[in-house]
Protein backbone atom coordinates (compact mmCIF):
# COMPACT_ATOMS: atom_id res chain seq x y z
CA UNK A 1 0.00 0.00 0.00
CA UNK A 2 1.51 3.19 -0.70
CA UNK A 3 1.99 5.88 1.82
CA UNK A 4 -0.50 8.27 0.24
CA UNK A 5 -3.05 5.62 0.79
CA UNK A 6 -2.22 4.55 4.53
CA UNK A 7 -2.99 8.08 4.99
CA UNK A 8 -6.59 8.51 3.41
CA UNK A 9 -7.94 5.33 3.93
CA UNK A 10 -9.01 6.39 7.38
CA UNK A 11 -11.03 9.06 5.77
CA UNK A 12 -13.61 7.04 4.31
CA UNK A 13 -12.62 3.82 3.32
CA UNK A 14 -11.99 2.52 6.64
CA UNK A 15 -13.72 5.42 8.59
CA UNK A 16 -13.29 4.55 11.86
CA UNK A 17 -16.61 5.73 12.83
CA UNK A 18 -19.04 4.86 9.99
CA UNK A 19 -17.04 1.67 8.41
CA UNK A 20 -15.11 0.21 11.33
CA UNK A 21 -17.78 1.22 14.31
CA UNK A 22 -15.26 1.91 16.43
CA UNK A 23 -15.39 4.77 19.20
CA UNK A 24 -19.10 5.11 19.49
CA UNK A 25 -19.81 6.03 22.99
CA UNK A 26 -17.65 9.68 22.24
CA UNK A 27 -19.43 9.89 18.80
CA UNK A 28 -22.98 9.56 20.44
CA UNK A 29 -21.91 11.81 23.52
CA UNK A 30 -20.14 14.68 22.19
CA UNK A 31 -21.70 15.08 18.83
CA UNK A 32 -23.93 17.80 20.23
CA UNK A 33 -22.21 20.55 18.91
CA UNK A 34 -19.44 21.50 15.95
CA UNK A 35 -17.27 23.00 18.83
CA UNK A 36 -17.14 19.51 21.20
CA UNK A 37 -17.05 17.60 17.84
CA UNK A 38 -13.47 19.29 16.77
CA UNK A 39 -12.10 19.74 20.32
CA UNK A 40 -12.78 15.51 21.06
CA UNK A 41 -11.61 14.82 17.58
CA UNK A 42 -8.39 16.53 17.72
CA UNK A 43 -8.01 15.41 21.01
CA UNK A 44 -7.87 11.80 20.16
CA UNK A 45 -6.32 12.41 16.90
CA UNK A 46 -3.29 14.15 18.90
CA UNK A 47 -3.53 11.18 21.23
CA UNK A 48 -3.52 8.24 17.87
CA UNK A 49 -0.19 9.46 16.40
CA UNK A 50 1.63 9.91 19.28
CA UNK A 51 1.33 6.66 20.61
CA UNK A 52 1.24 5.07 17.18
CA UNK A 53 4.63 7.04 16.96
CA UNK A 54 5.38 5.40 20.65
CA UNK A 55 3.87 2.32 19.72
CA UNK A 56 6.11 1.97 16.70
CA UNK A 57 9.41 2.65 18.19
CA UNK A 58 9.50 0.23 21.19
CA UNK A 59 7.29 -2.51 19.58
CA UNK A 60 10.93 -5.06 19.25
CA UNK A 61 11.28 -4.36 22.88
CA UNK A 62 7.72 -5.48 23.99
CA UNK A 63 7.86 -8.97 24.86
CA UNK A 64 4.42 -10.41 23.48
CA UNK A 65 2.72 -11.18 26.61
CA UNK A 66 2.25 -7.64 28.02
CA UNK A 67 2.37 -5.99 24.88
CA UNK A 68 -1.74 -4.46 25.78
CA UNK A 69 -0.74 -3.16 29.33
CA UNK A 70 2.39 -1.47 28.06
CA UNK A 71 0.21 0.09 25.07
CA UNK A 72 -1.98 1.01 27.64
CA UNK A 73 0.07 2.66 29.91
CA UNK A 74 1.44 4.82 26.79
CA UNK A 75 -2.04 5.27 25.81
CA UNK A 76 -2.75 6.73 29.44
CA UNK A 77 0.36 9.14 29.61
CA UNK A 78 -0.70 10.80 26.31
CA UNK A 79 -4.59 11.32 27.38
CA UNK A 80 -3.37 12.73 30.82
CA UNK A 81 -1.47 15.22 28.59
CA UNK A 82 -3.86 16.21 26.75
CA UNK A 83 -6.53 16.24 29.74
CA UNK A 84 -3.94 18.78 31.70
CA UNK A 85 -2.95 21.02 28.44
CA UNK A 86 -6.52 21.31 27.63
CA UNK A 87 -7.80 22.13 30.94
CA UNK A 88 -4.72 24.87 31.01
CA UNK A 89 -5.25 26.16 27.57
CA UNK A 90 -8.63 25.54 26.64
CA UNK A 91 -10.98 25.46 29.42
CA UNK A 92 -14.09 26.26 27.59
CA UNK A 93 -13.90 23.21 25.45
CA UNK A 94 -12.36 20.77 28.15
CA UNK A 95 -15.22 21.74 30.61
CA UNK A 96 -18.19 20.56 28.01
CA UNK A 97 -16.47 18.09 27.20
CA UNK A 98 -16.18 16.88 30.72
CA UNK A 99 -15.43 12.85 31.33
CA UNK A 100 -15.06 12.22 27.68
CA UNK A 101 -11.53 12.86 27.98
CA UNK A 102 -9.84 10.93 30.02
CA UNK A 103 -12.47 8.38 28.76
CA UNK A 104 -9.78 8.49 25.02
CA UNK A 105 -7.99 6.01 27.25
CA UNK A 106 -10.90 3.54 26.16
CA UNK A 107 -11.73 4.70 23.03
CA UNK A 108 -11.27 1.48 20.66
CA UNK A 109 -10.13 3.19 18.07
CA UNK A 110 -6.82 4.05 19.80
CA UNK A 111 -6.16 0.81 21.04
CA UNK A 112 -7.33 -0.61 17.90
CA UNK A 113 -4.62 1.08 16.05
CA UNK A 114 -1.87 0.47 18.15
CA UNK A 115 -2.92 -3.63 18.06
CA UNK A 116 -3.57 -3.58 14.49
CA UNK A 117 -1.03 -0.91 12.88
CA UNK A 118 1.47 0.31 14.54
CA UNK A 119 2.25 -2.99 16.52
CA UNK A 120 3.35 -4.00 12.77
CA UNK A 121 4.37 -0.96 10.98
CA UNK A 122 7.83 1.26 10.55
CA UNK A 123 7.42 4.87 12.17
CA UNK A 124 6.41 6.46 9.28
CA UNK A 125 3.60 4.17 8.47
CA UNK A 126 2.37 4.39 11.55
CA UNK A 127 2.32 8.09 11.94
CA UNK A 128 0.29 8.21 8.78
CA UNK A 129 -2.14 5.96 9.99
CA UNK A 130 -2.69 7.62 12.87
CA UNK A 131 -3.07 11.15 11.74
CA UNK A 132 -5.37 9.58 9.04
CA UNK A 133 -7.53 7.44 11.66
CA UNK A 134 -7.53 10.34 13.81
CA UNK A 135 -8.94 12.90 11.18
CA UNK A 136 -11.53 10.46 9.47
CA UNK A 137 -12.47 10.07 13.27
CA UNK A 138 -12.76 14.75 13.56
CA UNK A 139 -14.39 14.32 10.34
CA UNK A 140 -17.14 11.64 11.37
CA UNK A 141 -17.54 13.57 14.92
CA UNK A 142 -18.02 17.25 12.66
CA UNK A 143 -20.40 15.75 10.18
CA UNK A 144 -22.51 13.92 13.07
CA UNK A 145 -22.15 17.18 15.60
CA UNK A 146 -22.64 19.64 12.55
CA UNK A 147 -26.28 17.94 11.67
CA UNK A 148 -27.13 17.47 14.97
CA UNK A 149 -26.27 21.36 15.95
CA UNK A 150 -28.24 22.54 12.38
CA UNK A 151 -31.47 20.66 13.21
CA UNK A 152 -31.93 20.67 17.43
CA UNK A 153 -30.24 23.81 17.75
CA UNK A 154 -30.36 26.23 14.64
CA UNK A 155 -26.91 26.85 15.29
CA UNK A 156 -23.72 26.09 13.48
CA UNK A 157 -20.14 26.62 15.42
CA UNK A 158 -22.70 28.50 18.06
CA UNK A 159 -24.25 31.19 15.22
CA UNK A 160 -27.82 31.27 14.74
CA UNK A 161 -28.59 30.27 11.31
CA UNK A 162 -32.46 31.05 11.66
CA UNK A 163 -34.50 33.82 12.59
CA UNK A 164 -36.31 33.85 16.33
CA UNK A 165 -38.97 32.41 15.04
CA UNK A 166 -37.53 29.00 14.06
CA UNK A 167 -38.25 26.11 16.46
CA UNK A 168 -35.35 23.93 16.79
CA UNK A 169 -35.69 20.26 16.65
CA UNK A 170 -35.13 19.46 19.92
CA UNK A 171 -34.52 15.36 19.81
CA UNK A 172 -31.85 16.12 17.32
CA UNK A 173 -29.92 17.22 20.00
CA UNK A 174 -30.78 14.52 22.91
CA UNK A 175 -29.24 11.13 22.84
CA UNK A 176 -31.94 9.83 20.28
CA UNK A 177 -30.82 12.34 17.94
CA UNK A 178 -27.41 11.19 17.74
CA UNK A 179 -28.18 7.08 17.33
CA UNK A 180 -30.31 8.57 14.32
CA UNK A 181 -28.36 10.62 12.84
CA UNK A 182 -25.28 7.96 12.43
CA UNK A 183 -27.53 5.49 11.98
CA UNK A 184 -28.76 7.33 8.95
CA UNK A 185 -24.94 8.56 7.76
CA UNK A 186 -23.94 4.89 8.36
CA UNK A 187 -26.74 3.67 6.05
CA UNK A 188 -25.67 6.09 3.31
CA UNK A 189 -22.35 4.57 3.34
CA UNK A 190 -23.42 1.20 3.02
CA UNK A 191 -25.65 1.99 0.14
CA UNK A 192 -23.06 3.92 -1.85
CA UNK A 193 -20.36 1.24 -0.98
CA UNK A 194 -22.66 -1.37 -2.50
CA UNK A 195 -22.96 0.65 -5.60
CA UNK A 196 -19.79 0.90 -6.46
CA UNK B 1 11.65 -17.59 36.01
CA UNK B 2 14.17 -15.40 34.37
CA UNK B 3 11.45 -14.32 31.95
CA UNK B 4 8.93 -13.48 34.41
CA UNK B 5 11.25 -11.16 35.35
CA UNK B 6 11.99 -9.69 32.42
CA UNK B 7 8.22 -8.86 31.97
CA UNK B 8 7.91 -6.86 35.21
CA UNK B 9 11.18 -5.10 34.39
CA UNK B 10 10.30 -4.35 30.98
CA UNK B 11 6.61 -2.94 32.20
CA UNK B 12 8.59 -1.50 35.23
CA UNK B 13 10.73 0.78 32.36
CA UNK B 14 7.57 1.69 30.95
CA UNK B 15 5.36 2.76 33.78
CA UNK B 16 8.98 4.98 35.34
CA UNK B 17 8.85 6.61 31.88
CA UNK B 18 5.44 7.53 31.89
CA UNK B 19 4.96 8.76 35.67
CA UNK B 20 8.41 10.95 34.94
CA UNK B 21 6.70 12.88 32.03
CA UNK B 22 3.82 13.04 33.69
CA UNK B 23 4.79 14.77 36.80
CA UNK B 24 6.91 16.97 34.40
CA UNK B 25 3.47 18.05 32.66
CA UNK B 26 2.09 18.48 35.40
CA UNK B 27 4.32 20.71 37.58
CA UNK B 28 3.54 23.16 34.04
CA UNK B 29 0.42 22.67 34.00
CA UNK B 30 -0.74 22.91 37.69
CA UNK B 31 -0.37 26.45 38.45
CA UNK B 32 -2.04 27.64 34.79
CA UNK B 33 -5.13 25.59 35.77
CA UNK B 34 -5.76 27.11 39.20
CA UNK B 35 -4.83 30.63 38.02
CA UNK B 36 -7.64 30.16 35.34
CA UNK B 37 -9.99 28.64 37.82
CA UNK B 38 -9.17 31.85 40.02
CA UNK B 39 -9.56 33.88 37.40
CA UNK B 40 -13.27 32.60 36.42
CA UNK B 41 -14.05 32.89 40.05
CA UNK B 42 -13.07 36.41 40.32
CA UNK B 43 -14.97 37.16 37.06
CA UNK B 44 -18.27 35.65 38.33
CA UNK B 45 -18.48 37.35 41.51
CA UNK B 46 -17.33 41.22 39.90
CA UNK B 47 -20.29 40.08 37.52
CA UNK B 48 -22.72 39.48 39.96
CA UNK B 49 -21.86 42.11 42.51
CA UNK B 50 -20.80 45.23 39.92
CA UNK B 51 -20.16 47.78 42.60
CA UNK B 52 -17.88 45.62 44.28
CA UNK B 53 -14.36 46.32 44.15
CA UNK B 54 -12.20 44.55 45.99
CA UNK B 55 -13.59 40.70 47.72
CA UNK B 56 -12.67 39.54 51.10
CA UNK B 57 -12.91 35.72 51.88
CA UNK B 58 -14.47 34.88 54.81
CA UNK B 59 -14.10 30.76 55.67
CA UNK B 60 -16.68 28.91 56.44
CA UNK B 61 -19.32 26.05 54.96
CA UNK B 62 -19.81 27.16 52.69
CA UNK B 63 -17.37 29.95 52.35
CA UNK B 64 -18.53 33.49 51.04
CA UNK B 65 -16.86 36.76 50.58
CA UNK B 66 -17.29 40.16 50.94
CA UNK B 67 -18.18 42.97 48.19
CA UNK B 68 -16.41 46.68 48.70
CA UNK B 69 -16.13 49.43 47.16
CA UNK B 70 -13.10 52.02 46.65
CA UNK B 71 -14.75 53.59 49.90
CA UNK B 72 -13.85 50.38 51.43
CA UNK B 73 -17.61 50.09 52.30
CA UNK B 74 -19.61 47.18 52.43
CA UNK B 75 -21.87 46.66 49.28
CA UNK B 76 -22.72 43.02 49.32
CA UNK B 77 -21.76 39.41 49.34
CA UNK B 78 -21.29 36.86 47.11
CA UNK B 79 -21.96 33.01 47.93
CA UNK B 80 -21.90 29.99 45.14
CA UNK B 81 -25.51 27.61 45.63
CA UNK B 82 -24.98 24.23 44.70
CA UNK B 83 -27.12 21.71 44.21
CA UNK B 84 -27.77 18.32 42.01
CA UNK B 85 -30.21 19.55 39.83
CA UNK B 86 -32.14 16.98 36.70
CA UNK B 87 -28.12 15.56 35.53
CA UNK B 88 -25.63 17.17 37.38
CA UNK B 89 -24.72 19.71 40.19
CA UNK B 90 -26.00 22.83 39.29
CA UNK B 91 -23.61 26.07 40.43
CA UNK B 92 -24.30 29.24 40.60
CA UNK B 93 -22.81 32.42 41.77
CA UNK B 94 -25.19 34.73 43.66
CA UNK B 95 -24.32 38.36 44.58
CA UNK B 96 -26.76 40.07 47.11
CA UNK B 97 -26.35 43.73 48.72
CA UNK B 98 -25.95 43.96 52.34
CA UNK B 99 -30.28 43.36 52.68
CA UNK B 100 -29.38 40.15 51.39
CA UNK B 101 -31.39 41.45 48.28
CA UNK B 102 -30.11 39.19 45.44
CA UNK B 103 -28.57 41.48 42.75
CA UNK B 104 -27.81 39.22 40.38
CA UNK B 105 -26.92 35.60 39.60
CA UNK B 106 -25.30 33.36 36.98
CA UNK B 107 -24.95 30.04 36.71
CA UNK B 108 -20.85 29.27 36.49
CA UNK B 109 -21.38 25.23 35.80
CA UNK B 110 -24.10 22.76 34.36
CA UNK B 111 -25.02 19.58 32.86
CA UNK B 112 -28.06 19.80 32.32
CA UNK B 113 -30.28 18.58 29.89
CA UNK B 114 -29.14 20.23 26.20
CA UNK B 115 -32.18 22.61 24.81
CA UNK B 116 -34.00 22.61 27.98
CA UNK B 117 -32.03 22.43 31.49
CA UNK B 118 -29.11 24.16 30.04
CA UNK B 119 -31.06 27.13 28.75
CA UNK B 120 -30.55 28.08 32.72
CA UNK B 121 -27.43 29.72 31.39
CA UNK B 122 -29.43 32.38 29.47
CA UNK B 123 -29.77 35.98 30.43
CA UNK B 124 -33.31 35.90 30.63
CA UNK B 125 -33.72 33.14 32.88
CA UNK B 126 -31.01 34.93 35.04
CA UNK B 127 -32.12 38.46 35.20
CA UNK B 128 -35.29 37.18 37.08
CA UNK B 129 -33.97 36.69 40.06
CA UNK B 130 -32.15 40.11 40.41
CA UNK B 131 -34.23 42.21 43.15
CA UNK B 132 -35.67 38.98 44.98
CA UNK B 133 -35.60 38.35 48.32
CA UNK B 134 -35.68 34.77 50.03
CA UNK B 135 -39.23 34.43 51.37
CA UNK B 136 -40.46 35.48 48.07
CA UNK B 137 -38.63 32.76 45.78
CA UNK B 138 -41.00 30.13 44.32
CA UNK B 139 -41.23 28.90 40.94
CA UNK B 140 -44.52 29.46 39.04
CA UNK B 141 -45.44 25.56 39.59
CA UNK B 142 -45.35 26.07 43.62
CA UNK B 143 -47.13 29.09 43.04
CA UNK B 144 -44.56 32.06 42.58
CA UNK B 145 -43.09 33.92 40.27
CA UNK B 146 -39.89 32.79 38.66
CA UNK B 147 -40.90 31.46 35.60
CA UNK B 148 -39.29 27.80 34.99
CA UNK B 149 -38.00 26.91 32.12
CA UNK B 150 -39.78 24.70 29.06
CA UNK B 151 -39.69 21.45 30.12
CA UNK B 152 -37.14 21.94 32.70
CA UNK B 153 -39.08 22.41 36.47
CA UNK B 154 -36.37 20.28 38.13
CA UNK B 155 -33.44 22.57 36.51
CA UNK B 156 -35.25 25.85 37.71
CA UNK B 157 -36.83 24.66 40.99
CA UNK B 158 -33.25 23.36 42.11
CA UNK B 159 -31.28 26.43 41.61
CA UNK B 160 -34.11 28.38 43.19
CA UNK B 161 -33.79 25.90 46.20
CA UNK B 162 -29.60 25.95 45.88
CA UNK B 163 -30.21 29.91 46.17
CA UNK B 164 -32.51 29.29 49.38
CA UNK B 165 -30.76 26.83 51.39
CA UNK B 166 -27.17 28.57 50.88
CA UNK B 167 -28.85 31.56 52.25
CA UNK B 168 -29.75 29.86 55.18
CA UNK B 169 -26.58 28.22 55.43
CA UNK B 170 -24.32 31.15 55.12
CA UNK B 171 -23.69 33.17 58.78
CA UNK B 172 -23.89 36.63 56.95
CA UNK B 173 -24.01 39.36 59.41
CA UNK B 174 -27.11 41.47 58.90
CA UNK B 175 -26.61 44.11 60.76
CA UNK B 176 -27.22 47.46 58.34
CA UNK B 177 -24.62 49.31 57.14
CA UNK B 178 -25.97 52.90 58.18
CA UNK B 179 -28.23 54.01 54.66
CA UNK B 180 -25.05 53.40 52.29
CA UNK B 181 -26.48 50.45 50.68
CA UNK B 182 -26.06 50.75 47.27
Amino acid sequence: MTLLKEFTKGFIKENPVFVMALGLCPTLAVTSSVVNAIGMGLAATFVLVFSNIFISLIKNFIPPKIRIPAFIVVIASFVTIVDMVMNAYLPAIHKSLGLFIPLIVVNCIILGRAEAFASKNNLIRSILDGLGMGLGFTLALVVIGGIREVLGAGQFLGYNLFPETFQPMLVAILAPGAFIVMGLLMGLMNLKKKKN
Amino acid sequence: MKYYFKLGFVLFIITAIASGVLAYMNTITQPIIEENQRVAQEKARKEVLPSAITFEEVAGDPSYYIGKNAEENIVGYTFVASLYGYSSDVQTMVGVNPDLVIVKIKIVSQAETPGLGANCEKLEFQTQFSGMQKDRMLVDKDGGTIVSLTGATITTRTITNSIKTAMDKLDIPTEKTDGRIE
